[in-house]
């Protein structure tokens, strides 16, 4: 069986660790014999919807999104619309999720139209509140920073999102699943990611396939239905990706330690509080605030 | 010069009041062992004055340096401070680590007399490494007379968000300055070459010249490889590490600027050091860099362009180069029962990649231990490992362990870059360490690449049992100036 991979844009959009959604696809392929091949398709390049199965895009700045948003409209757009509704997969991760939604509008107010796979809209947080970002504290006041959890059906997803755009999925529009811990879609509702066909949009960084190796092999797989039919993949030994998934869950779900104290973020920690599994991981914010107070609600003003 | 805390009784009540929490707390810290105490005394300290930074500042006869930038700050920051010193400077810095805003508060006040009055020769300067987030805010408080950016590299995203931003708010804080200070900028950074555009104080560019650890393509871990100016693809000639090099934008013209102070004929010995010729206003000079890598090179070259800019004789940089020792944890060596190990903090992906060349140049296989923390200093994001070049790795280890908050995460990226699985995997750096340390053969070394707070726990249990001297100890050395 043969996969062929369309990374798009490997070099604008690929900058928190994206490349290793791309290696974990190639490897669990090559550990099964399928033979994965990976196109870049940067812009200027069209997109053959015959000649992908698997479409991958990274996050990226507001800058990098607004330098291929043009191209992804009028040069890819057609190609990839075609073959996701054919039923080739694809994975969109955080700046990349956003463009795939009908608009993004960026902390500056200016909106960028997007492909419109995911029935969506993304918003600024700084748009919504007219924010200036100005400063580090300023910027981190409108991010949704740190690790991810997510009920996926009967999986946990874990990664980090580092993100300042909200996105609200529109009625009927499926998501990928409801956030455990951290911020998802909009800090809201409760909701992350979203999914069309076997497209999966969402703000899991981390990467997003090595330590979540359900949700590499269910890409796969779908990539490989739409031209082999009816797929099996053979298992792995997926030990080191699950001890890998667990401690990162472990992580992402613990208290913050004495490292806040050392590190001049303030004189206080919270205290007198049992940590909950619905906790946000505190927010950078509180780095250069130094704010007691910052400390102790920054989680919960990310969701106001 | 009296630093009197301008008209009020008042604030001069609350300058006194914050020099006497701060030292008192810096007191306590130490008596407690908690650690140098750098940090909490100037949180506090500010936050009964927040002007403290200010005052105490103006008063520094020769004003302040503020070195800043992603990698290499706190190596320039020593060898300029070292040549300062030679030059008779009396140098205040602030130890490692303690870069941002409390930090030099506590830097500043342990001068200060009860009163609130700083309390320094007519020689004094300040030579402060600033935090990339922090430079803002410190540039503002403190109105350096120099700037020196070293580089700028993804790093930390959980804090810095997006690297455009950082370029962002330093052209800000720049373009603040007046015209009677200086920007030192790194001509070969795009990003940071680009900042000296449009500025009223004046600007000088240092670079590599040498043509021959031009190497072809960039790196993954490229961040700039477009025009800053116009946004379109830059052309590089040249690349010498990440998106470090010679560039032109064939769109818009805009190029790498002429550097006035360069290095050239540059030759690397392995971890023992490098040689190079450097280029200055004031002629050419042979530097002899005790600190290994290229990228060591280019600190000492930044360095050299500060201090000329200070109106530091070369000759004085020349020396302070030559007897630069690895700062907290940069190449630091340590022996255990005889054992020998080097460590190399690690915090991003051209760090991480510029390490691993270091460690593998040459020939033959090393023992490598690599540590991966999650905290919040080490950036709570750890994507970054998939943007370094492990790969390097392949068939050129004879021991490979990993360890840390996020060792398995380490595991994991090994398993992708088709290595064998690791020798030895614990959550606990220390007890990682120290088996690590213990299963190296006599005469071979143990390398240990590692995040900032593995590293200070790490080095906590060195210092405990006796195997380094404490990092605040190795500050005051350092600080002894060699007649």
């Amino acid at each position: 069986m043969r996969l062929i991979v369309g990374y798009l844009y490997p070099s604008v959009m690929s900058q928190y660790g994206d490349r290793g959604n791309v290696l974990t696809v190639i490897r669990r392929c090559a550990w099964r014999g399928i033979s994965a091949e990976v196109t870049g398709l940067d812009v200027g390049d069209r997109v053959d919807p015959d000649r992908v199965d698997l479409v991958l895009i990274g996050g990226g700045a507001d800058s990098h999104q607004r330098l291929v948003c043009e191209d992804l409209l009028r040069v890819k757009g057609e190609g990839i619309r075609r073959a996701i509704d054919e039923g080739a997969a694809a994975l969109a991760v955080c700046a990349g999720y956003q463009l795939w939604g009908h608009y993004y509008r960026t902390a500056t107010g200016e909106e960028l139209r997007g492909l419109g796979v995911f029935d969506a809209h993304t918003v600024h947080r700084a748009a919504q509140t007219g924010t200036r970002l100005d400063t580090i504290t300023r910027a981190g006041s409108v991010r949704a920073v740190g690790n991810l959890v997510v009920q996926w059906g009967t999986t946990v997803l874990v990664g980090f999102e580092n993100h300042g755009g909200r996105t609200y999925l529109h009625s009927g529009a499926q998501p990928l699943g409801r956030v455990q811990a951290g911020g998802g879609n909009n800090s809201e509702d409760g909701l992350e990611g979203c999914v069309h066909g076997n497209a999966i949009g969402t703000y899991l960084h981390g990467p997003a396939l090595p330590k979540n190796p359900a949700l590499a092999d269910h890409l796969i797989a779908a990539a490989l239905r739409r031209r082999y039919g009816d797929v099996t993949l053979p298992p792995l030994d997926d030990d080191p990706e699950l001890t890998a998934h667990e401690q990162a869950l472990g992580r992402a779900l613990a208290r913050p330690g004495r490292w806040r104290l050392r590190w001049g973020e303030g004189v206080a920690l919270p205290r007198g509080r049992a940590p909950r599994a619905r906790d946000t991981p505190p927010h950078p914010s509180w780095f250069f605030a130094g704010n007691p107070v910052c400390l102790l609600t920054a989680g919960e003003s990310e969701a106001a | 010069m009296p630093s009197t805390p301008a008209g009020r009784p008042g604030a001069l009540a609350a300058r006194a009041a914050a020099v006497g929490a701060g030292k008192t707390a810096r007191a306590l810290s130490r008596a407690l062992h908690r650690g140098g105490g750098t940090t909490l005394p100037g949180h506090i300290a500010q936050r009964i004055d927040p002007g403290l930074v200010t005052g105490l500042s103006r008063a520094l006869p020769n004003g302040c340096v503020l070195v800043t930038g992603t990698n290499g700050k706190t190596t320039t920051t020593r060898i300029l401070a070292g040549a300062a010193r030679r030059a008779g400077l009396a140098v205040i810095t602030n130890p490692e680590g303690s870069n941002l805003l409390p930090g030099i508060a506590t830097s500043l006040l342990v001068h200060a007399t009860a009163l609130g009055r700083l309390d320094v020769p007519g020689s004094a300067i300040g030579i402060f490494e600033v935090d990339e987030g922090a430079f803002p805010a410190a540039a503002e408080a403190l109105s350096p007379r120099l700037v020196v950016v070293t580089n700028l590299f993804r790093d930390q995203l959980d804090r810095y968000f997006e690297v455009d931003f950082v370029a962002r708010l330093w052209q800000r804080a720049l373009r603040r300055l007046p015209a009677s200070a200086t920007v030192v900028l790194n001509a070969d950074d795009p990003a940071v070459a680009y900042l000296g555009e449009g500025l009223r104080a004046s600007v000088a560019h240092f670079g590599l010249d040498d043509r021959q650890w031009g190497r072809p393509g960039l790196e993954h871990a490229a961040d700039s490889r477009r025009c800053p100016r116009c946004g379109r693809d830059l052309l590089y000639e040249l690349s010498f590490y990440a998106h470090l090099g010679h560039y032109a934008c064939k769109e818009c013209g805009w190029r790498r600027p002429d550097p006035r102070f360069a290095a050239w004929k540059v030759e690397v010995d392995g971890l023992d050091g490098s040689r190079a010729h450097i280029t200055t206003p004031a002629g050419n000079r042979a530097f002899q860099v005790s600190l290994a890598g290229l990228y060591n090179t280019c600190n000492a070259l930044a360095a050299a362009a500060g201090a000329s800019c200070l109106g530091v004789e070369p000759d004085l940089v020349q020396e302070a180069a030559h007897g630069a020792v690895g700062a907290f944890g940069r190449c630091e060596r340590v022996s255990v029962g005889g054992r020998q190990a080097l460590i190399l903090l690690v915090k991003n992906p051209s760090g991480f990649n510029e390490g691993l060349r270091l460690v593998l140049s040459g020939s033959g296989t090393r023992r490598l231990l690599i540590g991966l923390n999650d905290n919040g200093p080490d950036g709570r994001d750890v994507s970054w490992i998939w943007d370094a070049d492990v790969e390097r790795c392949r068939g050129r280890t004879s021991f490979l362990g990993v360890c840390g908050q996020r060792a398995r995460d380490l595991a994991l990226r090994l398993k992708y870059a088709e290595l064998p699985s690791p020798d030895l995997a614990d959550d606990d750096v220390v007890r990682a360490f120290f088996s690590a340390v213990g299963r190296t053969p006599p005469g071979e070394t143990l390398y240990v690449l590692i995040t900032y707070t593995a590293m200070w726990s790490l080095r906590r249990e060195l210092v405990r049992r006796g195997h380094v001297a404490p990092f605040w100890q190795q500050v005051r050395a350092g600080e002894a100036v060699p007649a």
